[in-house]
This record gives C-alpha cells, sequence and structure tokens, in this order.
C-alpha cells in the first residue's frame, strides 16, 4: 500500500542562499489587498506565492486553488536578527570559541586526542557515510570544560566573561555585541571546530542563526477568512509578517536618512522583538504579541506545539471517513459479537467490492437485482458514478476488474466498534452488523465491561475499515468474542451483568419450579425445542431448564458466593450460577467453557443464559420499592443501641484527651493519636451497622438481594438507606475546616464530638438534619472533586506509559527489542507466554 | 510437530507483538480505578506510606528521592527470636534530636544565649549523658557552650553578625541535630511475622549503609522501597526487582491485578541501560533516537530546534514516527512483508485481462 519508501529524514537549517533559491518573490509591500479586493503585486498575498480564492490562477506554476502547492517568499532583512530558538546555542558557541582568533578554545593535543576518540569508534562502525561526533554525554562534558578556559592556546588573548540575557543580548566583558558582530565572529568558526563539538556544518552553519533573510511561507500556509459580512480576516502569521516588513522599512528608511545611532539601535530592537514573536509568541522574557482584541497571536511555535498543535492533533491523530456515532442501548437478543446499527447509518456507510475476474459475474447480478444496495461505482481512474435506471446496463456491459462497487453495510459485515476514553486494546472490538429498526446502537451487555459503558446516554463510535488488509484483521484479531480474555492478567472480559445475575438466581436456586408452558416458552426463545424431564409433579425445575443450554459434555466443579456449584456431564447438578461462576469475580465457567469449545460457543451461551436470566427475571417481576427499604422498629432499635455504644466509646476517648490521660501513640502527638483512635472508632459503625441488615433482611427482599448475589452496590448502601449514613470524610479525615475551630457556628469551639466532625446519624430515609446535609456535601465535594483529579492524572500517566514503551514487540525469537533494535528481555516474560492465555494453563493444574 | 506440542506452543505470544503498548495499556487502564489519596495506613499507628497513584507515579518517574522511603529490617537466625534483642537494636535505630530531650528552653536574642534543661528520664532511656551532648555540641560552628549544674545548658552564639535571624538559624540547628540513632530513620515499628514467628523492624525513612552496618541485621534480607538507595548498595538488578515489587504491591492493596510480565516490561525497560530512567520526558520517552517521536510526546519544538543544529536524523523505526508520515507501523502485523526469491520473479508473467476471460501468453 505504500507509494515510496522514506529511509529517512535529516533536519537541517535552510541558508540565506537557499531561501533566495526557494523564493519566488521578494516581499517588500506590508499589505495584503488593494482597494479593489485585488492581491498587491510584492505584497503578503502576492500571487506568485500560489491562490487561495477560487478564480485566480497561481502565478508562478499555473495552477488553480487546489492543485498549486505554494511557493515560498522571502523578506531582506536590513539589519540580520538573531533566531531567539537558537539563542542558547549561540551563547554556547560563543563561550566555546576565542573572541579575537575564533577558534575553540583546545590545544591541538586535545583535539587530536578527541579525533582519535571518535575515529576508533568509527572503526567499530560498519556505516561509512555516519557523520561521526562524540556521545551526547561527552560533548556535554567538553563544552562544559571549555567554558572554564581562561586564555586562548591559539593567540594567547584572555578570555573575557561573556554574558548572556533572555532574550537575545549578548555581552563581551560588559560591553554588548550586537547582533551583525554575532554573525561575524560564527561564520569565522571553522567547520573542523564544529564537528568536534557535534555540530554537523553539513547541515547548519552557525552563522544561519543570525537571520539576514527571512523566508515567508505560502498563502495556502495563512490562508485568509472571508467573513459573512465581506470583510476579511488575514491569519495570524500574515498579521505578524505586515508587522515585520513595517518595521523593516521604518529601519531602512531612517538608515538611510542617517538618523541617530539611537534611533537606530531602537528600531532594529522592534525589529528583533518582531521577528522573535513570530517564531514563537511565547518566548520567556518576550512581551506576548496581541491581536487588537488582546487575544494572543498564535505563531509559527504555536501552531506545532501541545495538545491541540500540528503534530499532536494533525499528525499523530488523523480524522476518518466510513464512521458513525450514537447513543447506545442494550438488547440481549444479540450475542456479545454483534452489534445492531440503525438502518439509518446502514444506508450510508459503505464497504468496497473489488471486482475481479472471480467475481464479475456476481457484481454484474448484484447491480441488476439489487441496485438499491449499492451506493457508487468506483473506476479505475478514480472516477464516482451513481448507478441510476438509466445508467445500469451501460455499467454492467463496462463492468471489468479494477473497479470498485461501493455497496451498502450488511448483516454479518465486520466494523470496528470504539469507545473514549480507548483505555486498552479492548476498547476498539470488531463485531458483526445486524442491521436493526430504531435510531441507537444496539450491544450485548455482556460487552459493556470492556468498553466500560453503560445506556444512561454514552454514544460510541463505529468505523467500517476499508482495505482487505484491515478486514482481515478485524475478521482474525478483533472479533469481540476473542477478547474473552484480558491480557492484562487473563480474566474475562465478557460476563454478565447486574440483572442477569438476579435473574439466575432465581432460576437456579433449588425451589424454583416451572409449568410447562412457561418452560416451553422460555427454552424456544434461546432455540432448544426439546423439553428437559419433568419431575414428579409435572413441573420443570429452573436448573434442568438452564442445563439445556449448556454445553452437553461439561464436568465442572466450583465454589460459588453461595455455596459449591456442580455440574456434571452439561446437567447443573448442585449450586446457583452466580457472580464467581459467569459474573465478573472471576466467570470460571466462562472460562471453561471458552478453554473447551472456543469462543463461537462461549458467546452463544452467554446469548441464552442471559436471556434464560432476563426472561426469569421479568417471570418473577424485578421491582423495587419504597417498602423495600422500610425500616423496621428492630432495625431502628439496632441502629440507636450502636450508635450509642459508639459515641459511648468516643465519648472516653474525648475525656481521656482531654485529661491527658491518652497515651499518644509512638512519633505522633496526642491530637494526632485521638484523632486516629476516634477515625477508627466510627468507621467501625460503619461495620457494625451491617450485623443487624445482615440479621433481619432475607434474600426475599430485592433490596437486600441485590447486594447479597453481588448483582451491583453492596450492603452498606442498604445501611446508608436504612440506618445512618456514617461518618463523613474529607481527604481521609474528619471534615474540620470552616470557622476557627468548628465547621458551623452551630457548635461550640473546639467540639470533637462526632456530629460536630461529620457523622451523620440520620439515614436517607429518615432525611438528614441541615448540619448533617452541610457535612454530607462537604464529603461529596471532596470525592467529586477526587474523581475528577483522577482521571486528569491517570491519563497523564498512560500517555507517558505509551510513549515510552510503544516502540517494543516480540521477534521471531522471543526477545522483545525496541525501534533501535536493543535487546529488552531476552525471552518476553522469561517463559514466552502470552499473558492473556496464562489462566488457561494455569486452570489446567 | 506433535499435538501436545502444537498446543504448548499456541500459549506463546505472537512474534510482532507490541507487547510494550500492552504493558502500558495494562498498567495505565487499572491506574482510572486507583485511588488518589496520598496517605494510607494499614494500621493505627503503624508506618504511613504514600501509596495509590502518587506512589505509582513516583515510582515509574524513578524520582530521586521518593516521599516516604521505607526500610524492612529482618535479623540473623541467632537473634531473629528474640524479642528483647530485637528491641535493643529497634530503640537504637529512631534518629533522637536534642529538641526530644529537652524539658524547656528560652532564647535571649539580646544577650544571644539559649539556655535548656536537659529531661533526665529521657536520657536515661536513651543512655545519653550530659557530657555525650556536650562533647557532640562543643564541635558545633559559631556557637559556644558551657554547663550549669548537670542538666542546663547555657549556649553562647558567636558567629558573624548577631542578627536575630542568624541566631535563630544557628539554634534551630542545634536543637534538630541528631544525638542519637541512624540518620534519616525517623521512626521504626517492631512486627512479628505469623509464619515463623520471627520478629522484624519496619521503619520510616532509609539509610541502608548505616543499617547494614548494625549487628544482627540480615544483609541479605534487607528491603528498602527507594530504588536508588537500593540501586547505590546491591546493583541494578536488585533495583528493577524493588521497582516491579512494589508497583506489584500498589497494585495488589487495591484489589487490582496485572499480570507480571507486564510488569516485567516496564521495569525492564526502566533499567536495561544499566541506570534507572523514568518514562517520562526526562527518561525513556525524552532519550529517543527518533526526533518525531520525541517532538510528538512533548517539548516538540526543542526537539526540532536540536535536531537542526546537530544535523538528526530520523531513521522512522519507531511507531509515533510512521503514524506521523501516514506510513504502516513497523509492530504487530506491520511487521510482516512479501518476500519473493529474484528467480521467481521472473517467472511470472503478465496477463492480459479482457472482458473477464484470461488469455495467457
Amino acid at each position: 500500500m505504500q507509494a515510496e519508501a522514506v529511509n529517512y529524514i535529516k533536519f537541517t537549517l535552510i541558508s540565506p542562499e537557499e531561501i533566495k533559491k526557494l523564493s519566488v518573490a521578494k516581499i517588500t509591500v506590508p499589505d495584503t489587498y488593494n482597494e479593489e479586493g485585488y492581491p498587491i503585486d510584492g505584497g503578503l498575498i502576492d500571487q506568485r506565492l500560489g491562490v487561495i480564492d477560487p478564480g485566480l490562477k497561481c502565478k508562478t506554476c499555473g495552477g488553480k486553488a487546489k492543485t498549486c502547492p505554494g511557493h515560498f517568499g522571502h523578506i531582506e532583512l536590513v539589519r540580520p536578527i538573531i533566531h531567539t530558538e537558537f539563542a542558547k546555542v549561540i551563547y554556547m558557541l560563543l563561550r566555546s570559541t576565542c573572541l579575537s582568533c575564533h577558534k575553540l578554545l583546545l590545544t591541538p593535543e586535545k583535539v587530536a586526542e578527541i579525533k582519535e576518540d571518535i575515529s576508533n569508534f568509527a572503526k567499530s562502525e560498519d556505516e561509512e557515510d555516519l557523520t561521526l561526533t562524540l556521545a551526547e554525554d561527552d560533548r556535554n562534558m567538553l563544552i562544559k570544560q571549555l567554558r572554564t578556559i581562561k586564555k586562548c592556546p591559539h593567540c594567547g588573548i584572555v578570555q573575557q566573561k561573556i554574558k548572556f540575557e533572555r532574550p537575545t543580548y549578548y555581552y563581551v566583558g560588559g560591553n554588548r555585541i550586537k547582533p551583525d558582530e554575532i554573525r561575524d565572529w560564527l561564520s569565522k568558526i571553522s567547520n573542523e571546530d564544529l564537528t568536534l563539538i557535534g555540530i554537523d556544518p553539513g547541515a547548519t552553519r552557525p552563522e544561519w542563526f543570525v537571520l539576514t533573510t527571512l523566508l515567508v511561507p505560502p498563502v495556502n500556509v495563512r490562508p485568509s477568512i472571508t467573513l459573512e459580512s465581506g470583510e476579511r480576516s488575514e491569519d495570524d502569521l500574515t498579521h505578524k509578517l505586515v508587522d515585520i516588513i513595517r518595521s523593516n522599512q521604518r529601519l531602512e528608511q531612517d538608515i538611510d536618512a542617517g538618523a541617530p545611532q539611537i534611533i537606530i539601535d531602537d528600531l532594529w530592537e522592534l525589529l528583533q522583538y518582531q521577528v522573535t514573536t513570530y517564531f514563537n509568541n511565547e518566548t520567556p522574557g518576550v512581551p506576548v504579541s496581541r491581536h487588537r482584541t488582546t487575544k494572543p497571536l498564535k505563531t509559527l511555535a504555536q501552531r506545532l506545539k501541545g495538545k491541540e498543535g500540528r503534530l499532536r492533533y494533525n499528525l499523530s491523530g488523523k480524522r476518518v471517513n466510513f464512521a458513525a456515532r450514537t447513543v447506545i442501548s442494550c438488547d440481549p437478543t444479540l450475542t456479545v459479537n454483534q452489534i445492531g446499527v440503525p438502518e439509518k447509518i446502514a444506508n450510508i456507510l459503505t464497504l468496497p467490492v473489488y471486482v475481479t475476474l472471480w467475481n464479475i459475474e456476481e457484481c454484474k447480478k448484484m447491480i441488476k437485482d439489487d441496485k438499491k444496495n449499492i451506493v457508487n461505482i468506483i473506476m479505475p481512474n478514480g472516477l464516482r458514478k451513481r448507478i441510476t435506471d438509466l445508467n445500469t446496463d451501460d455499467i454492467i456491459k463496462e463492468l471489468k476488474p479494477g473497479i470498485i462497487l461501493e455497496r451498502k453495510l450488511e448483516d454479518g459485515d465486520f466494523v470496528l466498534f470504539n469507545r473514549q476514553p480507548t483505555l486498552h486494546r479492548a476498547s476498539i472490538m470488531a463485531h458483526q452488523a445486524k442491521i436493526m429498526q430504531g435510531k441507537t446502537l444496539r450491544m450485548c451487555d455482556a460487552a459493556t465491561e470492556p468498553y466500560n459503558a453503560d445506556f444512561d446516554g454514552d454514544e460510541m463510535n463505529l468505523h467500517l475499515p476499508q482495505s482487505l488488509e484491515a478486514q482481515a484483521e478485524e475478521r482474525y484479531l478483533m472479533q469481540a468474542k476473542d477478547q474473552l480474555l484480558s491480557p492484562r492478567d487473563g480474566r474475562p472480559l465478557l460476563m454478565l451483568q447486574e440483572e442477569e445475575l438476579i435473574g439466575l438466581y432465581w432460576l437456579t436456586k433449588d425451589d424454583t419450579y416451572f409449568e410447562k408452558e412457561d418452560a416451553i416458552r422460555m427454552l424456544a426463545s434461546v432455540d432448544v425445542y426439546e423439553l428437559p424431564k419433568a419431575d414428579s409433579n409435572k413441573k420443570y425445575s429452573g436448573k434442568s431448564i438452564i442445563s439445556m443450554v449448556i454445553p452437553k459434555d461439561i464436568n465442572f466443579e466450583m465454589q460459588g458466593i453461595l455455596g459449591k456449584i456442580e455440574i456434571k456431564n452439561g446437567i447443573l447438578e448442585k449450586g446457583i450460577l452466580d457472580v464467581r461462576a459467569v459474573g465478573a469475580s472471576g466467570a470460571l465457567l466462562l472460562v471453561e467453557i471458552y478453554k473447551k469449545y472456543g469462543s463461537d460457543i462461549t458467546a452463544e451461551f452467554i446469548r441464552k443464559i442471559s436471556l434464560l436470566a432476563v426472561y426469569t427475571c421479568s417471570y418473577m417481576g424485578m421491582t423495587l420499592g419504597i417498602s423495600n427499604y422500610y425500616p423496621t422498629v428492630k432495625i431502628i432499635e439496632e441502629r440507636e443501641k450502636i450508635i450509642n455504644e459508639v459515641f459511648d466509646k468516643t465519648n472516653k476517648l474525648l475525656e481521656a484527651y482531654k485529661n491527658k490521660t491518652l497515651n499518644p501513640l509512638l512519633n505522633y502527638t496526642r491530637k494526632e493519636t485521638y484523632e486516629m483512635l476516634v477515625l477508627a472508632q466510627l468507621d467501625e459503625a460503619r461495620i457494625m451497622l451491617e450485623e443487624p441488615i445482615k440479621k433481619y433482611y432475607t434474600v426475599d427482599n430485592k433490596a437486600y438481594l441485590i447486594p447479597t448475589v453481588k448483582a451491583r452496590g453492596g450492603i452498606s448502601n442498604l445501611v446508608q438507606i436504612t440506618m445512618a449514613l456514617g461518618q463523613q470524610s474529607v481527604r481521609g479525615e474528619r471534615p474540620s475546616r470552616g470557622y476557627k475551630g468548628r465547621i458551623l457556628p452551630y457548635f461550640r469551639k473546639n467540639d470533637k464530638s462526632p456530629q460536630a466532625r461529620g457523622f451523620i446519624k440520620s439515614s436517607f430515609f429518615d432525611g438528614l438534619t441541615p448540619i448533617e446535609l452541610y457535612m454530607h456535601a462537604m464529603g461529596g465535594r471532596d470525592s467529586t472533586m477526587g474523581k475528577s483529579l483522577l482521571t486528569a492524572v491517570s491519563g497523564y500517566l498512560q500517555r507517558r506509559l505509551i510513549h515510552a514503551l510503544q516502540d517494543l514487540y516480540v521477534i521471531d525469537d522471543f526477545s522483545v527489542r525496541d525501534a533501535s533494535g536493543s535487546l529488552i528481555e531476552t525471552i518476553y516474560g522469561g517463559d514466552k507466554l502470552d499473558p492473556t492465555k496464562v489462566k488457561l494453563i494455569e486452570n489446567k493444574k | 510437530m506433535n499435538d501436545d506440542e502444537n498446543k504448548k506452543n499456541s500459549y506463546n505470544v505472537v512474534p510482532g507483538e507490541p507487547v510494550g503498548v500492552i504493558a502500558a495499556q495494562s498498567l495505565g487502564e487499572p491506574s482510572t480505578q486507583m485511588m488518589l489519596r496520598v496517605f494510607h495506613s494499614a494500621g493505627i499507628g503503624s508506618i504511613i506510606t504514600t501509596r495509590g497513584i502518587p506512589r505509582v507515579m513516583e515510582l515509574v518517574d524513578a524520582r530521586k528521592t521518593p516521599s516516604s522511603p521505607s526500610t524492612t529490617i529482618r535479623f540473623n537466625e541467632a537473634i531473629k527470636k528474640d524479642y528483647e534483642q530485637v528491641r535493643k537494636i529497634w530503640k537504637s535505630l529512631e534518629e533522637i534530636t536534642l529538641m526530644y530531650v529537652i524539658k524547656d528552653f528560652e532564647e535571649n536574642f539580646r544577650a544571644g544565649t539559649l539556655t535548656f534543661i536537659l529531661d533526665k528520664e529521657k536520657l536515661e532511656y536513651y543512655e545519653l549523658t550530659p557530657k555525650k551532648i556536650f562533647t557532640k555540641i562543643s564541635k558545633m560552628e559559631s556557637l559556644e557552650a558551657s554547663t550549669e549544674g548537670e542538666y542546663k545548658f547555657i549556649i553562647k552564639y558567636r558567629g558573624k553578625g548577631k542578627t536575630i535571624y542568624n541566631m535563630r538559624v544557628a539554634f534551630n540547628r542545634l536543637l534538630s541535630s541528631v544525638l542519637f540513632g541512624v540518620p534519616g530513620i525517623k521512626k521504626a515499628t517492631i512486627h512479628q511475622d505469623e509464619k515463623d514467628k520471627s520478629f522484624y523492624i519496619i521503619t520510616a525513612g532509609s539509610n541502608l549503609e548505616e543499617l547494614m552496618k548494625i549487628e544482627g541485621v540480615d544483609k541479605w534480607n534487607i528491603y528498602c522501597n527507594d530504588p536508588f538507595e537500593v540501586l547505590e548498595h546491591y546493583g541494578i538488578e536488585a533495583t528493577r526487582n524493588i521497582i516491579a515489587n512494589e508497583l506489584i504491591d500498589i497494585i495488589e492493596e487495591e484489589g487490582l491485578t496485572v499480570n507480571f510480565r507486564h510488569i516485567g516490561l516496564i521495569v525492564d525497560t526502566m533499567s536495561h541501560s544499566g541506570k534507572i530512567k523514568g518514562v517520562g520526558r526526562h527518561g525513556i520517552a525524552g532519550e529517543k533516537e527518533s526526533v518525531f517521536a520525541r517532538a510528538a510526546y512533548e517539548e516538540t519544538v526543542k526537539h526540532f530546534i536540536n535536531a537542526c543544529v546537530f544535523g538528526e536524523k530520523d531513521f522512522l523505526k519507531g511507531v509515533a514516527e510512521n503514524i506521523l508520515l501516514g506510513k504502516q507501523v513497523n509492530v504487530g502485523t506491520g511487521i510482516v512483508t512479501i518476500g519473493i526469491k529474484n528467480e521467481d520473479l521472473k517467472k511470472i508473467k503478465p496477463v492480459e485481462i479482457e472482458q473477464g476471460k484470461k488469455k495467457e501468453e
């Protein structure tokens, strides 16, 4: 697919001569358009630099707006200007060379020594054209040494101290040296000397750091925008270039008029400022150049830099066609490997059909019979045609290998599905499309885990890779069903969620029986058309129903959260299928089936059991109401008892603290010790409060069932609803800030009791008192802030890790190499095992 | 190859697999679920160490000074089950400053003196005598010490510039001078191993050099969580293991799991040059060969400018630079190319296609 091979890219500077060679126009007029709205010759929108207005022709190449690549112009600066980005390199060179003879401050012996070092290094290398210099560390050492030499070993002149002041001032022994003197100095440094300190004279001569001509970018680099009002608005770069030319002209006029030196210096300074900000408007020590609206100008460096800069925004990230994005919702009838695509999207997105010798007849038939399904045909010369009733016959006649048909998305096509943030490789997976009614993208909820998606309004992206190579990768590497195991730890990524676990609990618990009709209906919904053995009452147990979808010859035993699970010959004999078997804490049954039967059967199994589970849920009626949470008298009594008990303990601690009888823990103050002990005590209250819930609630109460089968949340949520919210925390401590010595003026000063420091006695059911509400808000705000900070921090951590490690890959001898070929690991992981598959082997043992 | 071997090989990584990216994602993805809390203590009164994301960042960045260094000291067979012996060592570990053994003190800036009274009980506990303290103090610069009675000390400022600031600085330096214990050890606690009932000490602060000198300490079983401290005394391999160990510890503490292969690869990349390099802009990512890869990461302009000055070449071997140019990336399926022998190439004859029929020469 790659047209040309690029071997390497070398970075060099452009010399003034080269600039002039490149340039097609010398820019002299600090203006853009004349009164008639026509580009001025010699102005910044000179037509020789290329055109952007439709209708005009480029005077250099004759191309129109779309075909002309743009051409460079140049400005001749009256006085030399220092390129600020190189200011530090200039400083380094000035300090490394003699101020009189401009030779490197090294004795000939030392030079010979370094040269020998370099040539020794050269012998070990085979490459001939490698420009040989010292290693970076050695080079820096050498430069550091050069700074300290007081007397030139060549001409014997004593060196004076050279000072550099931001942005572009250089002083030799207290006297400022101007850019033209610096340019002279730098131009006298010999090529040989430059090679010694690592600068490649073939690429860069140091005098080019001081500009005499300035390259003007083509107009299509800085296009002007025509506003609705017909007014033209120029690009920031054009604005800056206008400023440069203006300053340049003023300086020229004053020099010609023989103005006093001070005025010339001032103007020179101004030109320096304009050029500096043209390159980088964030140069330290230089005032920012602004628009009339006080918005800072976006000049060259700003265009490249940062997240929205050219490199990260336009080059590392690319926009694509053949993509769609909408809201997602779930559909339990889909397998993990399927994705429901709305008709509207499927009618717009296309996949190419390459006409070849082998499929030409099919293609003809497709055009004839299924015209609506083909959107475009692309001729070998790149022309796109629509198929209409009129030209059908012609097209069929013309059809030959090399033509590409663009057909609409169909059922079974592979598409890529993605959700941001794309944190790991399972955040983009290939699914098979299924065209559906409706306007949302539909997915199986067993596949939400890898995407970290939910259906509260999340949007996701769909991509249709066009090339055959990409389609092959989708099919063989990226299918969702093949991503069952996570490369992170080898645990399953696809699993049953939330209400499916509740459904499975009801379906597989021991005393669940269904009438014949119900059993038939349930099994028919998962394409099973035979009934299991009925029991003595002519009823069908839930276990026997689910056994119909378990692969027939599987024998499996495991410990679930609610007891042992036993499957014999594909029949669930004992136990309840729970989170450990099919959910988030291991999904061991899924792993077993995957290991034994592969991904297809596993995907089918997931679909079938989740359908059965959802069916059971709706059969049983999974509803919650306020009555599920109504605290009984007993619970309220228990709550009072526990809270009083805890308060007693904290009061005792407080007393001990006040009497100074509380022994401080080692290396803590008494105050810190008290805080720690109280916090531990109040944290314990939360755990103690769970006991009565466990004691008085049963799984008959659906509110209690949900945490028990680990479908969602924990018992602590139930505690907070029915009993007490407990201790609030701000930054891991009891809240303490607000007024002096107290959080709210409601309390006495230095009140250290639990309530004054954010302990909430009420439950959500009771409702909170105003004071408690305030405390709760403090804790809530802290956790919200923490979360948003965490996403930023961990996002940056991930970016850095990826950048550091992205080049590493395994070569065919299983060693890990980086981009330059250096050895990172001799054998990947020590045993060349794929971490994705490690769990499969471990289970075997 | 028989079936068994085939199956065995199917568990291997596939050549070309971009294991680096997978490792980075495997550590990065769970980090969104980790906590941001800086401090976490395992129990009341135990050593507080940095945990969670801040600690992961610290390790992965290879920061020179960790925010909470800590050492676990284990002892020789002879004394490791002897509580009294261990306690004796423990007592000598924590650094005791002069401030800690003073009962009361008074500064007089007009006279330039500092008067303090030593706490007799504390001195006895740490087996210090006023004489020992006196000899220690008298060595200090610009201060002159004299005693009044056994426990009262008078210190006179004899330095230049009798300003309050200068005196304060000198006095503070005196009061915070370490009299006893191992410098750098802020705190120590004794713990007992549940398995073999041996005692060990966990310290806040680290000073491997001094700790290893203590008699009875098992040099080969000392564990320090500061990579650079370990690097200095035990070398690069030990340091690699320390970083990996610490990372795994933190991740598992959060109830998350990451396969060791990923962590191992990250630490191997950090240490394969013989030095410890962080992953950030001053480490691996900032020292890449490719100019484009560095520029696409951070400090874009700086890297381009330097590349021009030194005439650098970008050989386009890594991932970032190829994405930048719109070329196929050199990992994964991208490493596969079609090879054909020269003589075979000659055998291929052009096929003329006309109206869907093959016409061979």
